[in-house]
């Protein structure tokens, strides 16, 4: 079986529905940098869309509208804004897609010039830390308000395997590159903290952030123990 | 009764954060989803929170929604789906016993082709499922509609897990060449 074939098969068992939950996580993840992967999905899900339709509709209960409504006001009213992080996250897909059509130097060249392009941060203190990388591994996006020093960090491609957790760390070069812990990161909610405030921008600003993957809970030892990501901030593009 | 068209102009107003058409988008379309959700999870406090997050979800989305690539709720259906899936496989599996439901629709699903006010993609889709052998046919709409895993499938049809994966692929492979691209 060739490659082309096989991202194909899974895709059309992705939209069919028979992966298993580690599988699915791994293809939502993986389809958020590879544009075949996710061509793909497009496709099966157009050619099966006909057997939603065939589906008997059911009524959901009363109130059920008003309580989406009630989040949507929460999310909007949360501090560092659920929207801002959710545009940035439209953005950083779009760059993707962007270097993904490219060759891969090319897509440097482009990155960098649409970053130019772009970046010209309406308010300088605004930071984003995007936690990448290939292949089957979650994705993470934080960022910082250095002047208040609020955070914010949300799982963008990420599914919490069962019994672990994801814990941010912050290394600086006062703390002698040690990471430090930020927190815990809850499943599908963004956390919005204060836990910078005690550190001076300066230092944050040059900080590495890092997730890793630890028992739920978080580290037993106070130190990162499973597989980590790293990032370091960078001006919030507009 | 809404169209498809009126679905479009209420998502692109959505897109706008037009929280009106939102009200109006959820009227139109809530029955559909749940439906689509509740079917899956066969449970309805599970359906109901995960309608919610689709809900919030359609509104994050709404301007990544690209006409091209199919009907607007086609590809609402679609983000349903995944949180629906997501959410039972998180779970333990319920074993067959446990929901004797999910043993009876199969024979209660209508044969595609009974119904002729199906849409011309259903019936194109109709016509290559009847390609297929009855019991690959079945596995397909059960885990399109019910969204029963292949361990599900393995246990029902009595058959390895390996087995049934392969008998998967191959029936989703011979639905793509009959439906070409």
């Amino acid at each position: 079986m060739n490659d082309r074939e096989d991202i194909d098969g899974l895709a059309a068992e992705y939209v069919l529905g028979t992966l298993d939950a580690g599988e699915r996580a791994e293809v939502a993840a993986r389809r958020q940098r590879e544009d075949d992967l996710d061509t793909a999905i497009g496709a099966w899900e157009r050619r099966l869309a006909p057997l939603a339709e065939a589906v008997p509709p059911a009524r959901p209960p009363a109130g059920l509208f008003q309580k989406i409504e009630a989040r949507l006001a929460n999310a909007a009213g949360s501090a560092t804004g659920t929207g801002q992080v959710i545009e940035l996250e439209r953005r950083v897909r779009r760059w993707r897609n962007l270097a993904a059509a490219a060759s891969a130097v090319a897509a440097c060249l482009l990155v960098v010039i649409g970053v130019r392009e772009m970046v010209r941060p309406q308010t300088p203190s605004s930071y984003v830390a995007v936690f990448q990388k290939d292949d089957v591994s979650p994705a993470f996006l934080l960022s910082v308000d250095l002047e208040t020093r609020m955070l914010s960090i949300r799982m963008v491609a990420a599914e919490r395997p069962p019994g672990k957790t994801y814990q941010l760390w912050i290394a600086t070069e006062q703390s002698g590159g040690v990471p430090q812990s930020l927190g815990l990161i809850e499943e599908r909610a963004d956390i919005t903290r204060t836990v910078l405030t005690a550190y001076d921008p300066t230092v944050v600003q040059k900080a590495t952030f890092g997730v890793s993957l630890e028992p739920a809970g978080g580290s037993p030892t106070g130190r990162p123990t499973g597989p980590a990501l790293h990032a370091k901030l960078i001006p919030s593009p507009r | 009764m809404t169209t498809a068209g009126d679905v479009s102009a209420l998502l692109r107003r959505v897109a706008g954060r037009d929280r009106s058409a939102f009200a109006a988008l959820y009227d139109a379309t809530s029955a559909k989803l749940y439906g689509v959700v509740l079917r899956i999870l066969q449970r309805r406090d599970l359906a109901d929170d995960v309608l919610q997050e689709v809900y919030i979800r359609i509104w994050e989305r709404a301007v990544d929604y690209d006409a091209d690539k199919g009907t607007p709720i086609a590809w609402m259906a679609a983000i349903a789906r995944n949180r629906a899936l997501d959410e039972v496989r998180r779970k333990n599996p319920v074993s067959i016993e446990d929901a004797p439901e999910t043993l009876e629709i199969a024979g209660d699903d209508p044969s595609p082709l009974d119904n002729l006010s199906l849409s011309q993609d259903m019936q194109r889709l109709a016509r290559c499922l009847d390609g297929l052998e009855a019991d690959k046919r079945d596995m397909v709409l059960l885990a399109y509609r019910q969204g029963l895993s292949r361990e599900e499938l393995a246990e029902r049809y009595a058959r390895p897990v390996p087995t049934i994966k392969t008998w998967l692929r191959r029936s989703l492979a011979q639905l793509r060449d009959c439906l070409g691209p």
